[in-house]
Order: C-alpha cells, then structure tokens, then sequence
C-alpha cells in the first residue's frame, strides 16, 4: 500500500460491483452502466461522504432520545418503574453486579457513541485528504464494522425480557420508546459503516 | 489477438446521461429522524400532565417513583419526588398527574395517604398490604385549578359525589361521638358523623354530618337530632329506664334524628342547616313542645327528689316537666324558700282529651286560658310534691283538686304565675301528727300524777272508815237479811208450800180453757156461719 499505487481510475478503467467486470467509464464524473449486467457503475461510491454523514447525523440524533427515553417500563402491583438504559447501569451498579453494569455501559452507551465518533472522524480525515496512518484508519474502521452488531446486545435484552414477564397483574415489563429509537442508533450506525468506502481512505494518496 | 486486447479494447461504457445530485438524498434520514424524536418529545411534553405538592404530616411508605396517585382506585399519577419541607417538619411530596386527570386538580380536591386502618367502622385499605401505600384522592368541586395541597390525615369519611346531604349539629359537648360514627333514624343507619370542630368562641362544638339520600329527604326543619350515644340510662320518677340504638352506637356512639311533630311544611331541609343536637331523646322530644306556658310553684317544703325533667301531672295524666329547681327568698324577712319553675304544655294537656277542642282557639286566646285556670284553682286546684317512687324517692308534681283550701287568685300580671300550692300528703301526714304531738306535749301528766296521789290517799282513808263503822252494820243487816229468806223459802218456794199449790191449780185451769177455745176456733174455720146461726146439732 505504498503511495502512488496504480488504481483502476488512473487508468481510465472501473470495476463493476456487481459482476466484477472491468470496463472503461464512459466519463470520470459519470462512469456510466456496466455493459454486461447494466449495474450503475461507480468509481467511487456515489456522494459517499455525503451518505455516511447524512447516517451518522440521524444516529445522533437517535442517540438522544434513546438515551432520555425510557427503554423499559416495569409494572407491578405496587409501582411502574421506567428504565432508561443509563438508569439500568446505575441499578446494577448499585446492585453490586458491576461486571454487568460494565458490560452494559461499554455496549449500550460507549461502543453507539464510539462508533459516531469514529465514523465521523474517518470521514473528516476523507474529507482533508489526509495522508497519514491510513494503516490505523483502515482497522479502526474494520473495528467499528466488527462491533456494530453487539450494540443490540441491550434490544434483545429487552426483547428477551418483554416477553419472558408477563404476568399480569402481578408484574409486566413493556418496552418504552427508547428501544426504538436505541435499535435505530445501533442500525443508522451499521449502515453508515457500510455505506463508508474505505477507498476513500487511500484516495488522497494515489492523487 | 492477444494484442487486441489491451486498454483500449475494453468496451467503452454507454453514457447516460444522469442530473447530477450535489445533495445526497441520505439526508432524508437524519430529517426523518429528527422529526421522529420531536414528534415524540412533543407527544411526550403534551401528554405531561400537572406537577403537583402535597404536604403530609408524614410520608407513611411513600417512596418516588414508585408510589401512585389514585382517584376512585384508578392511576392518575406517580410520586416523583418526596422530601422534608424546608423548615424540616412536614414531607413534601412531588407528583406528576396525568394529564386526562389535570382537571381533578382543584382548589378542594383532598389528598390522603391511603394505608391499612382499624376503625371503629370496620378495616380499611386492606389492599394496600400487597400493593403498597398509595395516595387516595377525592375530587373538589371547585373549578379553580390549583397545585399545592395539604394532605389529609385521614380519608374522607363521605365521597363528594355520593348521594345525600350534610347537615351541621350544634352541640354543647361532643359526647361520645367521633367520626365515622354512626347516624340512625328509626333505628336504621342512614349517615355518618363526617367532622367536628370546636365552634369559633369554643363554647359549642359543631358536628358535620352526612345523610345518605334517599333518607335525606326526611330531615326537615322540624326534625330533632339527639345523641345516640352508648347506653342511655336514667332513674327517673317513671323508674328505670334503658335506651340504645345498636350495639354499634353503644360502642362508638352515634347520633339519631326524628321528626316528632311536624309542622306541616315538611320540606327537606336545606343543604348545611344547622340543627341543635340534644343530649337525649327526651330532651329532644320534649323540645318540640312549641306551646308551653311556664308556671312556677313556691313549696314551703324540702324538694328533695325533685329534679328538672320530672313530670308534671294533672289527675294523673302528664301535662309538663320541671325545668328549674332552685330557691328564692326575700332578703328582708330571710324566708327562703323552694321554688320550681314548671312549664304546662297545652298540647300534652289537650292530648289527653277525649273531646275535639280547637288548640288553636285555646293557645292563642291567653284569657280564655286564664278564666279556665282560674276557674279550676276556684274549684280546688292545688299543685303537690309526690313521691313517684318509693324506692328511689324522686318527686313529681301533681296537680289535682283539693278540698277546703282557701280561695286564692292567680296573678296574670307577673310572669310566669305562680300556681297555688299544697304540702304533700307525707307533710300533710307529717303536720298532723306534730300536732298531736305538741298536743300530748300540752297535757300536764306531773299535774294529774299529784292529784292522783292525793285521790288514792282520800280513798285509802275512806275505806278505813267504811271497815270500821259500815261493816259490823253491814254483818247485822245481813244476818236479818237471811231470816227473811228462809221464811220466804217455806212459804213459796217449798214444794208444799200453800203458794205453789195454789199456782198449780191455776195453770191446770189455764189449759183447760186453752183447749176449748182451740176446739172453738177449730169449729169456726169449718163453719163460719155458726157465729151467726149457732151451732147446728151434728147428723147421724
């Protein structure tokens, strides 16, 4: 990965990701179909920094509610407790089961807010064209990849739980909205770390 | 053909040409997003409803978060926060009512901490052992919001929106009542005591109480409230006499109301009216006597026994009570004496009657009453102190007709009049034998003993002479005396002495003559005609 590699767009040649087929782009600004499976071709994703900022906002913003919001409402007969997940860490912090609140704060509250912020910062080195430690870059952003899905750790938690206790009127445990918009945290996350093109990375190196 | 392949053999890509998009539509998302989260944070904010303080003395297992608001057992809030008031004597309770309930958060809405109780009515708020303490709430009626109360010690004991009326009892004492205790009329529980209070100069206390409807309706202006309290026992000039509502009131009390003599404008009262509370049915009986005239009496006699209450009868029927028992005098001759105010009520008197009389005529025409009283005192009227009981020795007054008493005129002018009196039978009694007494007093029993005395000495010489000179002349005559008889006993009464034949003789005459004139006699009643014709010769 040394700099001044050849790429497919030094010269004049782009891949289709759809069928791998190696084809000149019509123009640089518009590559054009791909003449074997008629795939819109693409030498970079389109408007990629775009998207991923666009996911990472909405995620952002998700991450507010989902945080504020309870995510779990527990009933019973005496009191209706609404857990936010912050408030769960607290409880089983307080509990003494501070392995689980770790557990429960790394995956639920630091690797969402974890994830944003190193998305957003791989796409502002993109965006300066940064020339340095794209080594490090590349793994962090493996990293987030590998990561995402653990972030629904607390969803099925509490998916696990709604359904498990039901017991009226004794007791019963339904979601709060919070969930809702957690699960939507962790997935605008996912889809922005896949919607991010590492390529981006090594671009400002081959100019 | 190898050669051929190289760059510039690939196939050129077909151009399309496509409007290039400088704004990614990515963007939708976090707009979507966005708008989501405020959507709901507005939903959230709008749903929110009031925030309000309740204040307790205590906050008995109320715990935040976790404790609800209740309104007729439905959830309408949730304690948010408690803590002690500033200056650390009261817990301030913090609560978040739902916003479908703001409207119940009024001026008088009451708040109470609603927990197990034993009452005297039964056990409470057994619920709240499973599901804990809650905070019970009764709407207020009034419309002006408001968001800090003062919590209630105790729930309230009658529902705002339950059917019935209140009605406030002005009493000298709160006996044995408390709240919760029961309100009976006929003996049937129709209500409760729902508060007292001392009244503001703290010379009365003023009893709230509740009647349920539809028994509202028989409480009118007339109707008499009375406590019902416990045993109500009293030894009166009628004897012993028990009387209680249920084993309930005997135990918390209770008040009871009747509506003895109506007045004939029975309308239901009116919400809050205030009626008088007595201390027992027959006070509260005897208060209905609207047509009472007082008269007093001045005894010269102890009126112990005598007590306020105690009937007042005329021939044995009861026309009146006593109401005061006291003393009077003239501090210028120092005679203090008894005197007993009474009062006669027409009603009573004219019930016992068997005759229509208008009471309306009587009660209103004052000198028509007055020429009948006096008209009765002329004839003998006197009032008496009499002994209704022997055993427990109370009193009554009874007014009857007596005879030779002395004409006496009543004075209309003084008020009330004093009705003429008479000692009572026992001091009647008590007088005569006095009399007799100082009579017996009066005898000079030294003065006849002397004479006596001097009597018996007379005597005693008398007899000395007559053994001396009367009787050797005594022995003399009666020795002549003997001789006499003994010729007396040989010429008549011996049984052939001359006279006893002789006598004999006359007898045998006698009879002879006494069966011919039976033979006479005889002969006539069968032949009347011989008195006249004579004798007719008998046939053959």
């Amino acid at each position: 990965m040394r700099a001044g590699a050849l790429t497919g767009i030094k010269l004049g040649l782009v891949s289709c990701e759809s069928c791998g087929l190696l084809s000149r782009p019509v123009k640089v600004d518009e590559p054009g179909h791909c003449p074997r499976c008629g795939e819109e071709l693409e030498l970079r994703r389109h408007n990629p920094i775009q998207r991923t900022w666009a996911l990472i906002v909405a995620a952002l913003i998700c991450y507010i509610p989902a945080n504020v919001l309870p995510v779990m409402v527990s009933t019973t007969l005496a009191s209706e407790e609404e857990d936010t997940i912050f408030s769960g860490v607290v409880l089983l912090y307080e509990t003494g089961s501070w392995p689980l609140a770790l557990i429960v704060l790394i995956a639920s509250v630091m690797i969402p807010l974890t994830k944003i912020g190193a998305l957003a910062y791989l796409l502002i080195t993109v965006q300066r064209r940064s020339i340095r430690g794209q080594g490090d870059r590349l793994r962090l952003y493996r990293l987030v990849k590998l990561v995402g899905r653990w972030s629904m750790l607390d969803v099925f938690v509490i998916t696990f739980t709604v359904a498990l206790i039901q017991f009226q009127p004794l007791m019963s445990v339904e979601p709060g909205y919070g969930v809702l918009f957690f699960a939507a945290v962790v997935v605008l996350t996912m889809i922005a770390a896949e919607t991010f093109d590492p390529r981006l990375i090594w671009d400002s190196i081959s100019e | 053909m190898t050669e051929h392949t190289d760059i510039n053999s690939v196939p050129e890509a077909t151009a399309v040409p496509k409007k290039r998009m400088t704004f990614s539509v990515a963007w939708i998302i976090p707009v979507v997003a966005a708008l989501v989260a405020i959507g709901i944070a507005v939903q959230q904010i709008l749903a929110k409803g009031p925030t309000i303080t309740i204040v307790f003395k205590e906050a008995q297992g109320i715990e935040a978060g976790k404790t609800f608001v209740k309104y007729k057992d439905v959830r309408i809030g949730q304690v948010t926060k408690v803590q002690l008031s500033k200056d650390f004597t009261r817990a301030e309770l913090t609560a978040s009512i739902d916003k479908s309930a703001a409207g119940l958060m009024v001026e008088d809405t009451k708040f109470w901490i609603e927990h197990p109780r034993v009452g005297p009515s039964g056990i409470s708020g057994l619920g709240t052992l499973l599901s804990g303490n809650y905070i019970g709430v009764e709407a207020g009626k009034s419309t002006k919001a408001q968001r800090e109360f003062i919590g209630l010690e105790k729930p309230p004991v009658i529902s705002i929106d339950e059917p019935g009326q209140r009605f406030t009892l002005e009493a000298d004492n709160l006996g044995s009542v408390g709240i919760g205790s029961p309100l009976y009329y006929r003996r049937l529980n129709v209500g409760q005591v729902i508060g007292y209070d001392l009244a503001e100069n703290g010379r009365s206390i003023t009893i709230k109480v509740f009647v349920k409807a539809p028994y509202d309706k028989h409480v009118t202006a007339d109707t008499r409230f009375w406590q019902a309290s416990g045993i109500d026992m009293s030894l009166g000039a009628n004897g012993l006499s028990v009387r209680t509502q249920s084993v309930l009131s005997v135990l918390i009390g209770g008040i009871a109301f009747e509506t003895f003599v109506s007045s004939g404008d029975a309308k239901p009262a009116a919400e809050e009216a205030i009626f008088t509370l007595y201390n027992d049915r027959a006070e509260a009986a005897a208060q209905r006597e609207v047509e009472v005239t007082p008269y007093v009496l001045r005894f010269k006699e102890s009126v112990r026994g005598l007590s306020v209450g105690a009937p007042v009868t005329y021939l044995g029927l009861q026309v009146g009570e006593v109401t005061a028992v006291g003393l009077e005098g003239d501090p210028k001759t120092g005679d203090i004496h008894p005197r007993v105010d009474i009062v006669i009520s027409l009603g009573k008197f004219l019930g016992h009657m068997r005759q229509a009389v208008s009471v309306k005529e009587l009660a209103m025409n004052e000198k028509l009453r007055h020429s009948i009283l006096q008209r009765m005192v002329d004839r003998g009227l006197r009032a008496q102190l009499r002994s209704g009981s022997i055993v427990t020795g109370q009193l009554y007054v009874a007014c009857d007709m007596h005879k030779h008493v002395p004409k006496v005129k009543i004075d209309w002018t003084k008020s009330p009049a004093e009705l003429p009196v008479v000692p009572s039978g026992l001091q009647d009694l008590q007088d005569k034998i006095n009399g007799i007494l100082v009579k017996i007093e009066k005898i000079p029993i030294d003065a006849i003993g002397e004479d006596l005395k001097k009597l018996v000495a007379r005597l005693d010489g008398l007899l000395k002479r007559t053994d001396e000179e009367v009787l050797p002349e005594a022995k003399k005559t009666l020795e002549e005396l003997k001789g006499v008889l003994k010729s007396v006993d040989t010429t008549v009464v011996g049984k052939d002495a001359p006279v006893q034949q002789e006598v004999r003789e006359a007898l045998q005459e006698i009879n002879r003559a006494a069966q011919a004139i039976r033979g006479l006699t005889e002969y006539l009643e069968q032949h009347p005609e011989a008195i006249i014709r004579g004798k007719t010769q008998e046939k053959q």
